[in-house]
């Protein structure tokens, strides 16, 4: 149990001789997309300013490089932190030790000690605590019957499952009683069952113990299913920070809105009129009324008419019954998907995902070339300037 | 529907046959040709020195065990074995000892001069011996080391050094660091997960180092052979030529030495074999 304040942190991996050279060829040539290099060295992480509530389960999510487990390593005491500081309970820990931060971390790897059976393995960081012996027999089999592996406690990791010795990772993570439990990304090795089937363990998991997580994935259904918030990264940058409803409903810019929700949003070129007061969005043959919320947050910033790209869900768009009023597309591909069918198909120029229920079909099939009209409400429509951002924000 | 057995049982071809042959033939021969000479020491050690210079039977005609009992009482054997125990357990406790805290620097950290600190290393290795003989005899005369088995264990420990360090760099940087990441957060400081949980992990790797600096050890002669000259302080390699006389060569009983100086190597062998079995390490993190 314990709140964390991560104030304006700042990781920077500082240039090697080697690497100065390469940038120099990278300068002259090509641009690394995703690493911002600068002349104190490649930036990781930069502006990461969080605070998290006690018990609270926080999820960092984003793509590959962007940040996330460098800031949960820098939480950990695993990487440096360069700049910025960080609090844990209020007590500044920049400098503090890894093993004095009342902290536990599960990883990707298990990182289990196979030389040692899954009851030294879960008894190894109380032993070190010098934890009296029946102390530590009594957490060890509390945690190994919360994790279902009490049949397991006397096998070494390598006669394990990869869900079991994932179990016993989190085990020896819980077993300490630590003030936060940091995971990263725990899940990805497992099959899809089984990621499921932990998953479900870990919000199990998470009423039973009295902790706060830090939790990392780059699968955005773990970040919206486990986190109380969810923290979406990109380039070392937090874009967004908030509850997965929020996130959802309200992307703060393009990433967070094609980054969040599966298939991602769909984007069209769009343009934004405001036609006495009313805020209105015409792409194709289309034309829809912003909702009342949405008129009420535009006109609050004075958004004024423009271009822009406007972002409608999958699941959000409709099959219009005529051409009136509704933008026209080709059907690409269709994917039969049991209750639903995904479209895929083109319009505007632009790739445009459809989920139309299958009750809704009525015997409707959709060859490729087909032509379909598509319409959406005003209260589905998330405007975004050129540059990406949300302008309801 | 399901084939019978011998049907679906594919018929041997010849060619098959005779390739299986062949490579038999080939081991075959292999180990001929490796196990011969120790096949010939073995028969030379139970001949008497009439037949070895007399008779021309491979075999001995009559095995003469005694030669085994007699080496003690001709040359101070138990004293020679005892030498090459100490050198070769100490060079190996020393140069682990050192070997171990700079591979484990070499393989974790990072600093400046790294990639060339380890190409000294290497090159240092490409010396022989026999090259640096007249300057490891200064420095040993200098240090007063001479004529002394401590000074024959710093020159192994450090002979091997090289080998040990690139040797265990590679176990150490083939497991995975977040094992004693985790270690570190459960409580380790750094030298406690290094020695709580990555030594046992990268046993088999340090169990192949150690086998290796003590066989090059107990077989080191060129060295041991200039710098001591007492006879009670010669290793087993420089000792067994006391029956390499000025006028006679005694075969019998130079053989007999040399079968007992391999003794130890293959007692060593046998016992740790066990931990060179690799896949100790598997199942701790995801393969």
């Amino acid at each position: 149990m314990a709140t964390l304040n991560l104030k304006n942190i700042k990781k920077v991996y500082p240039h090697s001789g080697g690497e100065k050279k390469s940038k120099k060829k990278a300068d002259a040539g090509e641009k690394k997309v995703n690493l911002q290099v600068t002349d104190e060295g490649v930036v990781a992480v930069q502006e990461f300013s969080l605070d998290i509530a006690d018990k609270e389960f926080i999820v960092l999510v984003g793509p590959s490089g962007c940040g996330k487990s460098t800031t949960l390593r820098m939480v950990a005491g695993l990487e440096e932190i360069s700049g910025g500081e960080l609090y844990i309970d209020n007590q500044l820990m920049n400098d503090v030790e890894p093993k004095n931060r009342d902290i536990a971390m599960v990883f990707q790897s298990y990182a289990l000690y196979p030389h040692m059976t899954v009851y030294e393995n879960m008894a190894f960081p109380l032993k070190l605590r010098k934890t009296p012996k029946e102390e530590i027999d009594r957490r060890v089999k509390e945690a190994a019957e919360i994790l279902d592996i009490t049949q397991y406690l006397d096998r070494k990791p390598k006669a394990l499952s990869g869900g079991q010795r994932q179990r016993v990772a989190i085990g020896r993570a819980i077993v300490r009683e630590p003030k936060v439990l940091l995971m990263d990304e725990p899940l990805s090795n497992l099959d899809a069952k089984l990621r499921n089937q932990m998953r479900a363990e870990i919000i199990k998991l998470r009423q039973k113990i009295n902790t706060t997580f830090i939790y990392v994935t780059h699968d955005q259904t773990e970040a919206m299913t486990l986190g109380d918030r969810i923290v979406i990264m990109k380039d070392g940058f937090i874009q967004q920070i908030g509850t997965p409803q929020e996130v959802f409903d309200h992307p703060a810019n393009l990433f967070v809105a094609g980054f969040i929700g599966m298939p991602q949003m769909n984007f069209f070129d769009a343009k934004l009129e405001k036609d006495g007061g009313k805020y209105t969005v015409s792409v194709g043959g289309c034309r829809v009324e912003l909702s009342g919320e949405k008129q009420a947050a535009l006109a609050a910033r004075n958004v004024a008419a423009q271009d822009i790209t406007l972002g409608v869900r999958p699941n959000h768009i409709v099959l219009a019954g005529d051409t009136a009023n509704a933008l026209t597309a080709k059907v690409d591909v269709s994917e039969m998907m049991g209750s639903e069918v995904h479209l895929h198909a083109n319009a505007n120029g632009r790739d445009v995902v459809v989920i139309v229920p299958t009750l809704d079909l009525k015997g409707d099939t959709f060859g490729i070339g087909a032509e379909i009209h598509l319409t959406f409400g005003g209260n589905v429509c998330h405007v975004f300037d050129r540059e990406g951002k949300n302008l309801e924000f | 529907m399901s084939q019978p057995a011998a049907a679906l049982k594919k018929p041997v071809s010849v060619k098959k046959v005779i390739l299986r042959v062949l490579l038999y033939f080939v081991v075959l021969d292999v180990c001929i040709i490796t196990l011969y000479p120790y096949f010939a020491m073995l028969c030379t050690a139970l001949k008497s020195r009439n037949e070895i210079f007399g008779g021309n039977t491979i075999l001995p005609i009559t095995a003469l065990w005694s030669n085994f009992i007699d080496i003690w009482s001709r040359a101070p054997m138990a004293k020679y074995m005892l030498n090459s125990i100490l050198i070769a357990g100490g060079s190996t406790i020393i140069a682990m000892l050192c070997g171990i805290p700079a591979a484990y620097a070499l393989a974790r950290m990072k600093f400046k001069g790294q990639t060339a600190f380890l190409g000294v290393i290497i090159v240092s290795q490409m010396f022989a011996p026999v090259v640096l003989l007249i300057g490891i005899y200064k420095v040993m005369l200098n240090m007063g080391l001479t004529d002394s088995i401590l000074g024959l264990i710093f020159i192994n420990a450090a002979f091997n050094q090289a080998f040990t360090v690139w040797l265990l760099r590679g176990t150490f940087m083939g497991i995975s660091a977040e094992m004693e990441q985790a270690a570190t957060i459960d409580g380790c400081t750094r030298v406690q997960s290094m020695m709580k949980v990555l030594l046992p992990v990268a046993a088999p790797g340090i169990v192949t180092t150690l086998i290796f600096i003590f066989i090059n050890a107990w077989n080191e002669y060129t060295v041991a052979l200039c710098l001591i000259s007492t006879d009670t302080l010669k290793p087993l390699t420089v000792g067994i030529n006391t029956f390499n006389g000025y006028n006679i060569i005694e075969w019998q009983y130079l053989f007999a030495a040399s079968i007992f100086a391999i003794i130890p190597v293959v007692i060593l062998f046998m016992c740790i074999e066990k931990n060179l079995v690799s896949g100790l390490a598997s199942g701790g993190v995801k393969g």
